[in-house]
């Protein structure tokens, strides 16, 4: 029965189609994630694996633990490259060859523009320049005494006063000095995660939406229904093959991208903490880089379940495919359009919807937190918490209301 | 061999579909006779456990087919009036999925549905996918996925629906070699499906049966009430609108007539030996078997 439910959903045009596009979609993911960009000492620019291994080559020197001194070797390498004359030319050849100089430092430089901001919010791509040696000691101080200053100041009223202490704490337990490595291979692999989860549940939601409907589209539900198993293990067939059928494709799909961006880009930096990158400094997570996307690909599955399960249910209940196919668009799409609803908790329900687990990476920096009778926790762990136990649920009322069918 | 119905309703919200149908199949062929809309179909999906009655119980050997649940539908073999089934299946794949469904194991369900596959003439079609085949071909199909589970209850609903002659007459003759040690319940508004093999025929109209016996009995109830007469041409139209007709012929000098009457509707209306199609026009008038009373 199982092998037969699998078989009836490769068997359409449109699914093979749907597989196609998944592929096709997938491969111009990877382009995108690969696209690496290097300046080499001439100031022309290379691309390709040539960039990618000369980029590793200049960042790896770099590598090591980020203590005060490597702080001060970014800053005097930084005012040396912005002191020469190469940097001050109006030659943009010569600009592009002190730009050259620069990419080794490139990730810390960045660190530099965000830990030694006067606004805990804003961004000066040309903070670093005017930081002097002496600066060096406050390096991870900063970031610290900027969360403090914007939870008192500008953000006093947004987070009760055990969630700020959460958060400073959170910040404070932080372990320092970072390390730091080549990391392009994550960082990418991280960017590129969301649009390859939520592409993949899309179609995976088109796959699946035939299961459960596909008997009263093809009128051959009688026949099913009136059938030894078609009300007890053929139905249970349909929701294993469903199940089959997103985790097989969603892992193959996280395993193609993540064994190319990898393999391309190289998977140096696992251990990075996430604080160290530009998108992930302000994160209250204290995970590695790739803890980050073991959660980005972890909460992606458990959100590609519950769809596509979502999916399921509404195909079995409403008969249609059609509908079943919207479940995951709405629950994609929707959540930016409630996002300009004026209510003041509508950032703690946004935060919990399943789309969130779809884009860990897009979460995983933001303050979104609840607290529950004292005890703060940021959405992520909520989210995986709520999920588990609902995804856990919905094959069981799948199986109950498509057996019950009349 | 007992499936038995007692005083069997099915109401949905403002009509009644089926109204307080009572009787007993055993084994052997049963012909349910009707027009379109007489409840023949939502009183066969009540019998494969898809529509619950709203009262009245429907009994397996003396147990509520609805409370033995998969016991019954292992007896039961279904071909629906709309028969569905997965175009990109081969034949053989669809058997099979449909043998696995019914409880079959793999082997079993891969011999009968060869044996089938054989017996309704597919087995040269069994590598075709089933949206390549013909009408006929996919009835044909539909006959072998009911018979899979050797059942000891099969029901066919509009089973001839699309078929040509020789494909009924193969059908008819199929019907009867299956009859020998299982109830066929036979639902059609083709009267020629049941005249020849069904060992009793039910009449349904307005979801209640309004007579039953076995063809002759039925056609015996209209004995002295078929005519035939020559009537003058100009004439004909006048008896159409008087009279049941169930045949006209042009002749020379007029139009010959089979009237149901119970008086001789003409001078010189000689009594003819009725037929089920006279039953049937008799009990359903103008909505009479559009496709096989004879013109």
């Amino acid at each position: 029965m199982f092998r037969f439910e699998i078989k009836k959903v490769f068997s359409r045009t449109g699914s093979r189609i749907a597989l196609g596009m998944l592929v096709l979609i997938l491969a111009v993911i990877c382009w995108f994630a690969a696209d690496v960009s290097y300046v080499n000492e001439k100031g022309d620019t290379e691309q390709g694996l040539s960039a990618v291994r000369s980029l590793r080559e200049a960042q790896k020197e770099w590598a090591g633990v980020v203590d005060e001194e490597k702080v001060r070797q970014v800053i005097r390498e930084n005012t040396r490259i912005r002191n020469s004359p190469e940097y001050r030319s109006e030659d943009v050849r010569q600009q592009e060859i002190a730009y050259s100089w620069g990419q080794g430092i490139m990730d810390l430089r960045r660190l530099l523009n965000c830990f030694y901001e006067e606004n805990f919010r804003s961004y000066d791509y040309y903070l670093a320049d005017g930081l002097s040696e002496e600066d060096a000691p406050e390096f991870y101080g900063n970031r610290v005494r900027l969360l403090r200053e914007w939870l008192s100041g500008e953000a006093k009223d947004q987070f009760s006063d055990a969630e700020k202490e959460y958060l400073i704490r959170e910040y404070e337990e932080l372990k320092t000095p970072f390390y730091y490595d080549y990391m392009k291979g994550w960082e990418q692999l991280l960017e590129y995660s969301p649009t390859v989860i939520m592409i993949t549940v899309l179609i995976l939601g088109y796959l699946v939406a035939g299961i459960f409907s596909g008997e009263y589209q093809l009128k051959a539900d009688a026949v099913f229904f009136s059938s030894l198993y078609g009300r007890n293990r053929a139905t249970a067939a349909k929701v294993q093959a469903g199940f089959a059928i997103v985790t097989g494709i969603y892992w193959v799909q996280i395993a193609l991208y993540t064994a190319f961006v990898l393999l391309y880009l190289g998977a140096d930096g696992a251990n990075c903490p996430v604080q160290i990158t530009l998108w992930g400094w302000k994160c209250f997570y204290n995970i590695s880089l790739w803890q980050a996307y073991g959660l980005a690909v972890l909460g992606g599955y458990l959100g590609c379940l519950f769809l596509t399960f979502a999916a399921m249910l509404t195909a079995a209940k409403s008969r249609s495919a059609v509908l079943a196919v919207i479940v995951p668009f709405a629950a994609i799409f929707l959540p930016s359009f409630l996002s300009d609803i004026p209510w003041q908790n509508l950032g703690k329900v946004l935060a919990l919807l399943p789309d969130r687990l779809l884009q860990v990476f897009n979460a995983l920096p933001l303050f979104e937190l609840y607290n529950f009778g004292g005890r703060v926790a940021g959405a992520i762990p909520i989210l995986f918490v709520v999920y588990v136990v609902l995804t856990a649920l919905l094959p069981r009322v799948i199986y109950e209301v498509y057996r019950r069918t009349k | 061999m007992e499936l038995r119905l007692s005083e069997v309703t099915k109401n949905y919200e403002k009509v009644t579909a089926v109204d307080g149908i009572s009787c007993t199949l055993t084994r052997g062929v049963y012909g349910l006779l009707g027009v379109n809309g007489a409840g023949k179909t939502t009183l066969m999906r009540m019998l494969c456990t898809l529509q619950k009655p709203s009262s009245g119980k429907i009994t397996w050997e003396g147990q509520d087919i609805f409370e033995m649940g998969g016991a019954y539908r292992k007896l039961l073999g279904y071909l629906p009036q709309e028969f569905g089934f997965y175009p990109e299946f081969t034949v053989y794949d669809y058997l099979l999925y449909i043998g696995s469904i019914k409880g079959l194991r793999p082997a079993a369900a891969r011999q009968r549905a060869q044996t089938l596959m054989k017996q309704v003439g597919l087995f040269q079609e069994r590598n075709k996918k089933m949206r390549k085949l013909s009408g006929g071909m996919k009835r044909r199909a539909g006959i072998a996925q009911a018979l899979l589970n050797d059942p000891a209850v099969l029901i066919l609903d509009e089973p001839t629906a699309g078929l040509d002659p020789n494909e009924r007459i193969r059908f008819r003759n199929l019907i009867s070699e299956l009859s020998e040690k299982r109830i066929v319940l036979l639902s059609t508004h083709i009267v020629s499906d049941v005249e020849y093999i069904a060992g009793r025929i039910f009449l349904m109209k307005g979801g209640r049966i309004v007579l039953s016996g076995t063809a002759e009995e039925l056609t015996d109830c209209m004995a002295g009430k078929v005519w035939d007469c020559l009537v003058p041409g100009e004439k004909t139209g006048m008896y159409l609108k008087k009279y049941k007709v169930s045949n006209v012929k042009s002749v020379h000098g007029g139009s010959q007539l089979r009237i149901l009457s119970e008086e001789p509707p003409a001078a010189g209306a000689v009594p003819e030996k009725p037929s089920l199609e006279d039953v049937f026009l008799y009990y359903f008038g103008e909505k009479a078997g559009d496709e096989d009373v004879p013109v």
